[in-house]
């Protein structure tokens, strides 16, 4: 990573990146806070949030030439994408990915490219389900990548979940820190490979045994298992790494890793989980992956994807993520909401008409219905009898 | 007090093993050895509710994060690849997956017709010696497809050898050992971390004692 930007201006800027009110507070940038996680509310708070730090919605068409992701499958979840022929004979896929799309479509520039995205992709993440619409929201920073840029995404990621619960988790890594590990004690190839798919399953009784037939030292690998196991915030969790004896490669990534910290600060929902890991084909260095209760897996994902950039035959850089609104929708979380539910009880269509107008008229949602909609939120009810309206 | 650990433990034998064993780590729940049909046990003290699910139905259960942990067979993991994590070898329900076949028949030099309940890890198992198979998925009574031709060879779990003895057949190789893992939901894994890590710690103490 290759940060330009001066420390101890971004030290000042820190304040401002996350708010000065403290951890946890000031990331949707004074919007207020819906701990509901409705899928609609938590659209309008990321837009919110991502234009309040100047990012500007990137659309794009649902179609694009196959042949832009033919060579980087592996970038795109499950492999599998849709596509048919168009009538002038091209290939054409339906969108499985977002991220490829911007890179392709935004020329080098001396100013960053800082965009955000609310675009459904097409694919099958489970080969069994079949394919499917994926929603999904994001953000892309591409171009000279230095330190700001990097912390910003970050601070939008964290604003981001908050935006989707009250109670969150945003787990950062550097890929550099294991991978130099590993390559600091002398293994590589499919040994090293065999062992980083182990610590992201922090299965540490199956990396000892492949450790043993890579030849690792056992102090060696002792480090390594403490490593997949270290869970604190990202500000200690890096204390921490600096008082190990860690090796040059993996002290770079250290290094990189307390560069951030030091911006951000001492984050409550911050963590660091070296066992985190994305395609090294195209992801460079950090990762994040963010959760929030309630949902089976992450709901963010992201990280420095340079790598994928140069695939694409740019010089620059690039960080960013992706939210899954998907899996809020799939969680139930998309379920409608009024401020007011009017049952009519045979009460007089005119007068029960003129009443409900008059609620909308003071800014309040009004649904008027004969019963109750199953999984419609309402703040009041009222019941519309003969005699007119009734509380409750 | 913490929050509690929905637990999903494998019916039969092994639940119970892996029950005696979360016991003797402190996490007792009286109630799940009173017999019954009740599903759901949860513990006098709160720390821990206890479901038991058809053993090939536990990862997924922990996967979907209906459960915050969960007692799985080394080759379901395999064979699902569930999105897990996997913290502990629980050295419980020890057995091997292995290839088996009738004696003395050798299998042509063409394509090995190999008949399992585990397509995944025989298809594995097979790519990484470079050779080329024919999957036959079947669903039981696995044994009886090389006896009637139906395979070559049969991919399967061996524990005592008495049922392939029986049968006429031996074990050819063996594919990998299996036991009993504890795995976790990665997001229960973030959110009741300190209840999990010490899940594990207790745990472990009682697997040395």
């Amino acid at each position: 990573m290759d940060f330009k930007a001066d420390q101890g201006t971004l030290r000042g800027m820190s304040g401002d990146v996350f708010g000065k009110s403290g951890a946890g507070q000031g990331y949707a940038g004074g919007m207020s806070k819906d701990s509901s996680g409705r899928v609609s509310d938590v659209k309008r708070q990321l837009r919110g949030l991502f234009e309040g730090y100047g990012y500007t919605r990137y659309r794009m068409g649902k179609f694009e030439e196959y042949d832009t992701y033919a060579k980087n499958r592996n970038f795109v979840a499950g492999g599998a994408i849709l596509t048919f022929t168009d009538t002038d004979g091209r290939l054409m896929a339906l969108k499985p990915d977002v991220t490829m799309s911007i890179v392709k479509n935004t020329l080098p520039s001396e100013a960053l490219h800082k965009l955000y995205y609310f675009e459904s992709v097409y694919r099958a993440e489970d080969p069994a389900a079949g394919f499917g619409e994926i929603p999904q929201a994001g953000v892309e920073c591409i171009g000279e990548i230095d330190l700001t840029s990097v912390c910003e995404v970050i601070a939008l990621a964290a604003g981001s979940l908050e935006a989707m619960s009250e109670r969150y988790i945003l787990d950062i890594s550097h890929m550099g820190v294991l991978s130099g590990l590993l390559e600091d004690a002398g293994v590589d190839g499919e040994s090293r490979e065999e062992l980083l798919r182990f610590a992201e399953g922090k299965n540490s009784h199956e990396a000892r045994a492949a450790a043993k037939r890579a030849g690792m030292r056992d102090e060696d690998f002792e480090l390594f298992d403490r490593l997949i196991h270290l869970r604190s915030r990202l500000y200690r969790a890096v204390e921490e790494l600096e008082d190990m004896r860690l090796g040059e490669r993996a002290a770079e990534a250290v290094r990189e890793l307390r560069a951030i910290a030091g911006v951000l600060g001492d984050r409550e929902n911050i963590y660091l989980d070296l066992s985190l890991r994305s395609d090294a084909r195209y992801y460079t260095g950090l990762v994040m992956k963010g959760y929030i209760p309630g949902l089976a897996k992450a709901v963010l994902s992201g990280g420095r994807y340079d790598g994928l950039v140069r695939r694409l035959h740019r010089e620059e850089g690039a960080v960013g993520f992706a939210v899954y609104l998907g899996l809020l929708e799939d969680a139930g979380r998309d379920t409608q909401s009024v401020d007011v539910l009017v049952i009519d009880e045979k009460g007089d269509p005119e007068a029960m008409f003129e009443y409900v107008s008059g609620l909308r008229s003071q800014g309040l949602s009004v649904r008027a219905d004969r019963a109750a909609p199953e999984g419609l939120e309402y703040k009041r009810l009222v019941r519309f009898t003969k005699e007119g309206p009734v509380n409750g | 007090m913490g929050e509690t650990l929905n637990v999903a433990l494998p019916k039969g034998r092994l639940g119970e093993k892996v029950y005696k064993l979360m016991e003797s780590a402190g996490y007792g729940c009286p109630e799940v050895l009173s017999g019954g049909r009740k599903l759901i046990f949860s513990s006098p003290e709160g720390t821990v509710r206890y479901f038991f699910v058809k053993p090939s139905d536990v990862a997924i259960y922990v996967e979907r994060g209906a459960a915050d942990v969960g007692v799985a067979g080394k080759d379901i993991l395999l064979e699902y690849c569930p999105e897990v994590y996997e913290l502990l070898d629980l050295d419980l329900g020890k057995c091997r997956m292995c290839v088996c076949g009738v004696p003395g028949r050798a299998a042509g030099a063409g394509k090995l017709r190999v008949a399992t309940k585990f397509s995944k890890i025989a298809r594995d198992y097979y790519a990484k010696l470079g050779r080329s198979v024919d999957i036959i998925h079947l669903n039981g009574s696995i044994e009886l497809a090389p006896i009637l031709g139906l395979s070559d060879v049969i991919v399967d779990i061996v524990e005592t050898g008495a049922t392939l003895r029986e049968n006429g057949l031996e074990v050819l190789s063996e594919v990998c050992p299996i036991s009993a893992r504890l795995i976790a939901n990665t997001v229960s894994y973030k959110f009741k971390y300190e209840e999990l890590a010490e899940l594990v710690r207790r745990l472990r103490g009682a697997l040395e004692a």
